[in-house]
């Protein structure tokens, strides 16, 4: 039985103020980590890959890399920051004595680490587009700017599911180097899953950020093929499944 | 009085274990009811499934007419609690804890504020006002914690071991707040180990062990009926039982072997302050019954772990 409320929303704000202390630090950690891949990858190797179906290299890595950042930021604000919240801080107990309710509480978390998200690829567009890369259209960027969220909630809700079920940071060492630094390689952000053996590919079906890639390279070249629907049907299947799951086993946690 | 909270064969199990084993108790509007019990007895839990942080396993509990497990929400927005842990938010300032907790019980910005620049005056905080949670002493952050649990000027107040850790000082600090506020009509729930505490604010109280309430009545009247009015500890070996019971026996109405210590329990202390005299015995105390008597007779003298 879900209890979500609007009351969600508060929880985000109470995040929003606290942030204000983090702010520059994380703007910071955000903007090296882009350039970073953009200026190693994206110039540097891509200077001897030439053309990609007629784009450059960058033109390719830049749609994967902003929404693989994406991921990241969400992700580990759902894993440690939430971990750090429930166990060492006792946030949630303070929260859930409130008319906040257990889902209420964690859904804002959730969309706080799709917002967090959201500003990593913010940044990353904004790189990229000194680099001289940019959306087709300024619809096409705001339409990014949802897929961003969308991926961060599906992320940030994945995290919270191993956060249910974590007795330590260790824990998160299991999905961050099994299941997240494989998809950041397997998923086609730096090069194209076209020479991959036929099993790989399929395995590649199988991890959400190959179809959030996909969507996001879509957006910005304005080129949909028609396999973007199926992307963003799995994506939009696994967002809602991932939410009720994350948010039941949260609460589990949290109400005893 | 009117009855506020109903609780009937209320029944709580984590898995295996029972934490609460079928309790029925009435707490009425206005009044400070106490639960007391050592570590494990299930208090906490109980006051818990009170305020909807911790689902009912069977049985019912009615807050002012809600159903718990139901009403949640409603319940949670008239209640104030003040939890055994500080549960404070590290990353904002005295001023905006309280700020931020008001927008969870929907208090308008400028309410909030009046009501913070109020209540961090309560709990005498005006200093400390913009400093961060971890610059404060735990007397501070408990104080803190009760300013907030205020905010929702709550009809009912949850109190889970409020005092624990904390200096003589900041402890009368507390108990003076709670005084106070149950004198403007707020009811009082309170968790305690403290016996001292509990005499100090509870109009009632229950002694709860291992998930089942012992006994149920006001401090007063728990001492009365449990042990009377005086106690007599005599420190001497246990060999000596058999004589000083037989000597001292006949003018108290209860005795107790814990450890080095004999324990007589008396009604009326004159009698056994004479043949005490008589006997001329070293090491022994003759002091007024406590609710500590009650508690540590009802769940033994021995420890508890």
């Amino acid at each position: 039985m879900m209890n979500l409320s609007r009351r969600s929303f508060l929880v985000f704000y109470r995040n929003l103020v606290s942030y204000k202390r983090f702010v520059i630090p994380t703007l910071v950690g955000s903007l090296v980590q882009p350039v970073f891949y953009l200026v190693t990858f994206g110039i540097g190797m891509g200077a001897y890959m030439g053309e990609f179906g007629g784009k450059t290299y960058l033109l390719f890595l830049v749609p994967g890399v902003l929404i693989s950042s994406v991921m990241m930021s969400a992700t580990f604000e759902c894993l440690y920051g939430a971990f750090v919240k429930m166990i060492h801080e006792k946030l949630y107990d303070s929260l859930i004595a409130t008319p906040v309710s257990a889902e209420d509480a964690v859904f804002g978390d959730i969309l706080w680490g799709a917002f967090r998200g959201l500003i990593s690829g913010g940044l990353m567009m904004a790189v990229a587009f000194f680099m001289g890369v940019f959306p087709v259209s300024l619809p096409a960027g705001l339409l990014l700017g949802l897929l961003m969220v969308l991926i961060g909630i599906m992320f940030g809700a994945l995290a919270m599911i191993v956060t249910s079920y974590a007795p330590n940071f260790d824990f998160f060492n299991y999905y961050t180097e099994l299941v997240v630094t494989p998809m950041l390689f397997f998923s086609g952000v730096f090069f194209p899953l076209d020479n991959f053996p036929a099993w790989m590919k399929t395995l590649a079906q199988f991890m959400p950020l190959t179809h959030a890639v996909e969507i996001s390279r879509a957006v910005y070249s304005g080129v949909y093929p028609k396999s973007v629907i199926f992307n963003l049907a799995f994506i939009l299947a696994l967002t809602a499944i991932v939410l009720v799951f994350g948010l039941g086993r949260m609460k589990k946690r949290l109400i005893k | 009085m009117e009855t506020i909270i109903r609780a009937e064969n209320l029944t709580k199990t984590f898995g295996e274990l029972a934490a609460v084993k079928g309790i029925s108790f009435e707490i009425r509007e206005g009044e400070c009811f106490g639960f007391l019990g050592p570590n494990g007895a299930g208090k906490t839990t109980t006051v818990r499934m009170i305020h909807c942080v911790s689902p009912i396993t069977s049985g019912t509990i009615l807050v002012d007419g809600l159903t718990a497990n139901v009403d949640n929400r409603k319940i949670k927005a008239m209640t104030g609690v003040i939890p055994q842990e500080i549960t404070l938010d590290n990353d904002l300032t005295v001023f905006e804890n309280m700020m931020v907790f008001s927008k969870f019980f929907d208090i308008p910005r400028r309410e909030a504020r009046k009501r913070t620049v109020e209540l961090i005056a309560f709990v005498e905080l005006e200093a400390k006002r913009d400093n961060k949670i971890s610059e404060l002493s735990t007397g501070m952050k408990r104080r803190l914690l009760v300013a907030r649990a205020l905010l929702n000027k709550p009809a009912l107040i949850i109190a889970d071991e409020p005092t624990t850790g904390l200096d003589p000082q900041a402890r009368h600090l507390i108990w003076q707040r709670l005084r106070l506020l149950k004198n403007q009509g707020t009811t009082l729930i309170l968790t305690t180990q403290y016996m001292e505490e509990a005499q100090q604010l509870c109009d009632r109280l229950v002694v709860m062990y291992e998930g089942k309430i012992l006994k149920e009545g006001s401090p007063r009247q728990l001492i009365d009926d449990e042990i009377g009015r005086e106690v007599v500890e005599i420190r001497i070996a246990a060999e000596e039982d058999p004589r000083l019971i037989a000597e001292l026996g006949p003018f108290a109405h209860g005795h107790e072997r814990a450890g080095d210590t004999l324990f007589f329990y008396c009604r009326d202390g004159r009698g056994i302050q004479k043949k005490l005299i008589e006997l001329d015995l070293p090491n022994t105390v003759h002091r007024p019954a406590t609710l500590e008597d009650v508690f540590l007779k009802l769940t033994g003298r021995s420890l508890i772990e």
